[in-house]
């Protein structure tokens, strides 16, 4: 996912997950009752810009996302659970899971009998092909997800919208859909559950449809978007009969865009409106963590804060001084800058993923306690890099400037001569990882795509260092950590290679590759009139709009 | 009041050192400061920093990385100083060497200098500046042996110098116009002086007066346009405090924290005004006939 500039975290973060353990004074959820609540009504919503696209072709933001998940559902979903629950692909629109053969290269699916979109028009197989074109046709920025399939790159060469992409076969008789690839990849069946590969009817045009939203097959349907001031979801009547995909509780859900995060934040706490995607900020947060009872949580997302540090480049070629700063760092220190919406952590992997293992204790001392600034400062003398000029790079948006400060400002405690260098947010993540820039060290961070630690392991592969456009932005070139994930990344079977994962995080971690620094937390805030301890919080999507209802 | 604020700058050391007893870019979130006999978070748990304490430490409280909010003040003043004096320099040299051809030699020279000057004037100065200054703090300025590193405070100075040039040029240009004219300059010439010669020797004292009145209107102008472009992040860089950046961050906490948005601001307030009464005074005093203002 790509990284999110700071005060569209709330609308880009793309996961987040059950872990409540820093729950705000508000969180009553865990009482034994559940609120009473009525099926039906109309709930009102804010955010504070309008989602990227309305097209599940083409939104690659949380934001969007969140909206689409319950408006179209793709062949393999997920269930509308918190945790790990929600975090493996179920059957969507496919009658099972997809049978894999050909030493992981094909993929068969059936899909379901008798589905039909929301407008009563009947739901083919062959939409699933017009679908996985238009992804490749309009460039989105999904693409890359799906030119493993065979023909893929051919079709998008072509350039001719309605040419076959060869891997993919449906038999709109039988529902049958078989997909080729050219490797095995084993998050494909991530990718089949991406919003991307949402069924849309084969008429939908080869262009960007957010003004008028295709039908779909999710629980609500997409209406009365209104230019970029908002739109409105209704509970769509023709919803298939899925387990995967629940009744919506709500008749309506109508989100408006209001920029003002101090308007958003006054409403919401005096119930002038039912919902607000991002955080409150500044005071309002602080009241909303006080104030807010019974209707106000903190939930730690999948996604990773962490410093690269250059191993190519002098001082962080050395272990010593890698180790030296994942002992230095402050992380309670940088929680604050983030006005305490970050979890310290010690992992490279965020938690509730398969593959996570906490490292505990963690090498470097407790996330949450100080840093260890004798040990550091005594690595960097053994190391001999006292005084070692250091650049550290980071962006002039929100909280990523000031966390770039601080993280200078931490070098420097540990005996580096460390200065920030901060340059446009635009350009911030193309000038790192470009190699002529000899970035040292500086601030990343990543959101997933979806909950498989290939997702987090590909920024720290040696395969995917590139001259430009680097991801990898420490260069992190380890000949353990590359062959093993060249050979479990092709692996479908999640849970067979999750421990295996979780031995290279820690192998990074160790080796001082890279200095995580936490997890970031996103929050559910809603108004008196919404039964709060029913909603559910998605790892992927954040907030499930289905689980909206009104208390009685 | 001007000489007041050049000397709070000056003692800015002393008073990180023996008052506030940190630095200007000394993080200190997690730490902790003594306020009335009780134990106050410098930056609370929700990221807030502590405002003012009227003490020594964080008389005016703290950023949100915990820093003190007036010693960055202080050291703020010290670059703001450094800046407008050094661009001002920068502006003058330069536009009275090309004040003095353009005006001399006229012709192609004068074509080419004027028309130069003409471009310059048509492109607004804050997004010449804000453009150089984002381009220029990616990759520095490698120029020969000049080498400057993209977050040197010299980056926003020679901007500010560059930019500013058209201010002084122009009225010069008017003036060495009206003066070549003049018999002195024509008895120079009958003497067989060179054309620098006349121009340095006999042309430039007489526009002295001219400089000397511009020169704090100037001044007063590099300071507001160092805050800008530190505030549309184009000037000084992080951790070099500056006003205009100090006005920045503070504007996203302004109902909490107003002080991190006022002082500063206040402080660039009573800067201008003192030179703007600085370069009234001296235009009283060397020619008060004159009407001098900087056009935008």
């Amino acid at each position: 996912m790509r990284r999110i500039p700071p005060r569209l975290v709330g609308l880009l973060a793309a996961t987040a997950l059950l872990g409540f353990a820093g729950c705000g004074g508000g969180d009553d959820s865990g009482g034994s009752e559940t609120t009473a609540a009525k099926s039906g009504g109309t709930a009102t919503g804010y955010g504070t810009s309008f989602p990227d696209y309305l097209d599940p072709a083409l939104s690659y933001t949380v934001d969007g996302w969140q909206t689409l998940w319950v408006a179209y559902t793709p062949l393999l979903t997920y269930k509308h659970e918190e945790g790990v629950g929600g975090s493996t692909p179920v059957p969507g629109l496919a009658e099972e899971l997809p049978k894999i053969t050909d030493g992981g290269k094909t993929y068969t699916l059936t899909l379901r009998k008798g589905l039909k979109y929301s407008d009563g028009s009947p739901v083919k197989a062959s939409d699933f092909e017009h679908s996985i074109k238009r992804v490749l046709n309009l460039e989105s920025g999904g693409s890359a997800f799906y030119q493993n399939i065979v023909g893929a790159n051919k079709y998008l060469e072509g350039g001719k919208a309605n040419a076959d992409i060869s891997g993919i076969t449906a038999d709109d008789a039988t529902g049958v859909i078989t997909i080729k690839l050219n490797e095995p990849d084993g998050t494909f069946p991530f990718a089949l559950a991406m919003p991307f590969a949402s069924l849309v009817p084969a008429d939908t045009p080869f262009a960007n449809q957010t003004k008028n939203p295709p039908p779909g097959t999710g629980s609500f349907k997409i209406t009365a978007v209104d230019g970029t001031k908002g739109f409105t979801l209704v509970k769509n009547e023709n919803k298939p009969a899925i387990d995967a995909i629940p009744e919506a509780k709500l008749d309506t859900l109508k989100f408006t865009i209001v920029k003002s995060a101090a308007r958003q934040g006054q409403d919401i706490i005096n119930n002038k409106v039912d919902y607000i995607i991002d955080p409150p900020i500044g005071e309002q947060l602080r009241e909303a963590r006080v104030k807010m009872k019974g209707r106000f949580r903190e939930i730690t997302t999948n996604s990773t804060y962490y410093m690269f540090l250059n191993t190519r480049l002098a001082p962080f070629d050395n272990k010593q001084v890698r180790q030296a700063v994942n002992y230095g760092l402050n992380k309670p220190a940088l929680a604050r800058l983030f006005s305490g919406l970050m979890e310290p952590a010690c992992n490279f992997l965020p938690p509730n993923m398969e593959g996570y293992e906490k490292l505990d204790p963690c090498p470097y001392g407790d996330p949450n306690g100080e840093p260890d600034l004798a040990k550091a400062k005594q690595l960097i003398q053994q190391a001999g890099a006292t005084g070692a000029k250091v650049t550290v790079w980071g962006n002039d948006e929100d909280e990523t400037r000031q966390v770039t400060v601080a993280l200078a400002d931490q070098l420097k405690a540990i005996g580096l001569d460390a200065r920030p260098r901060i340059v446009e947010g635009s350009v911030y993540f193309q000038t790192i990882g470009n190699q002529k820039t000899k970035a040292q060290a500086g601030f990343a961070n990543w959101f997933q795509d979806f909950p498989h630690p290939a997702n987090f392991m590909f920024l720290v592969d040696g395969a995917s260092i590139q001259e430009t456009n680097n991801q990898n932005f420490g260069n992190v070139n380890d000949p353990v950590i590359n062959s093993t994930l060249a050979k479990i990344n092709q692996n479908a079977d999640l849970a067979a290679v999750a421990p295996q994962y979780a031995q290279l995080d820690k192998r990074l971690i160790d080796e001082g590759l890279v200095a995580p620094y936490g997890n970031r937390k996103l929050t559910l805030t809603t108004s008196d009139r919404i039964a709060f301890d029913q909603v559910v919080w998605h790892p992927l999507y954040n907030v499930d709009y289905t689980t909206f209802a009104l208390k009685q | 009041m001007f000489v007041l604020l050049v000397v709070m700058a000056l003692c800015a050391p002393l008073y990180a050192k023996h008052v506030a007893h940190t630095t200007p870019d000394r993080n200190n979130i997690t730490g902790k400061v003594t306020v009335g006999g009780e134990q106050r978070d410098v930056v609370s748990l929700d990221g807030i920093p502590i405002g003012p304490t009227w003490q020594g430490e964080y008389l005016l409280g703290a950023d949100q990385n915990g820093r003190d909010v007036a010693v960055r003040l202080l050291y703020g003043a010290r670059n703001s100083m450094f800046i407008a004096l050094t661009a001002t320099a920068i502006t003058t040299i330069l536009g009275i060497i090309l004040g003095l051809l353009a005006g001399y030699y006229r012709g192609v020279v004068d074509w080419i200098i004027s028309r130069s000057m003409d471009v310059l004037w048509a492109i607004p100065v804050l997004l010449l500046g804000v453009a150089l200054g984002v381009s220029l703090a990616l990759g520095g300025v490698k120029l020969g042996p000049l080498e400057l590193s993209g977050d040197s405070l010299w980056i926003p100075t020679l901007i500010i110098g560059v930019v500013g040039v058209v201010y002084l040029a122009r009225p010069l240009r008017g003036e060495v116009l009206r003066l070549r004219e003049q018999e002195f300059v024509e008895a120079a010439r009958a003497q067989g002086a060179s054309g620098p010669r006349i121009m340095f020797g006999e042309i430039f004292p007489n526009i002295i007066a001219t400089v000397l009145v511009f020169f704090p209107l100037l001044v007063a102008n590099a300071v507001l346009l160092e805050a800008a472009l530190s505030f549309l992040g184009a000037g000084v860089r992080d951790p070099d405090p500056s006003w205009g950046t100090m006005i920045g961050e503070g504007e996203k906490v302004i109902i909490t924290q107003p002080a991190l948005t006022i002082a500063p601001g206040l402080m660039l307030v009573l800067t201008v005004l003192s030179l703007n009464v600085v370069g009234e005074a001296v235009r009283e005093a060397i020619d008060p006939r004159a009407r001098v203002r900087l056009e935008q």
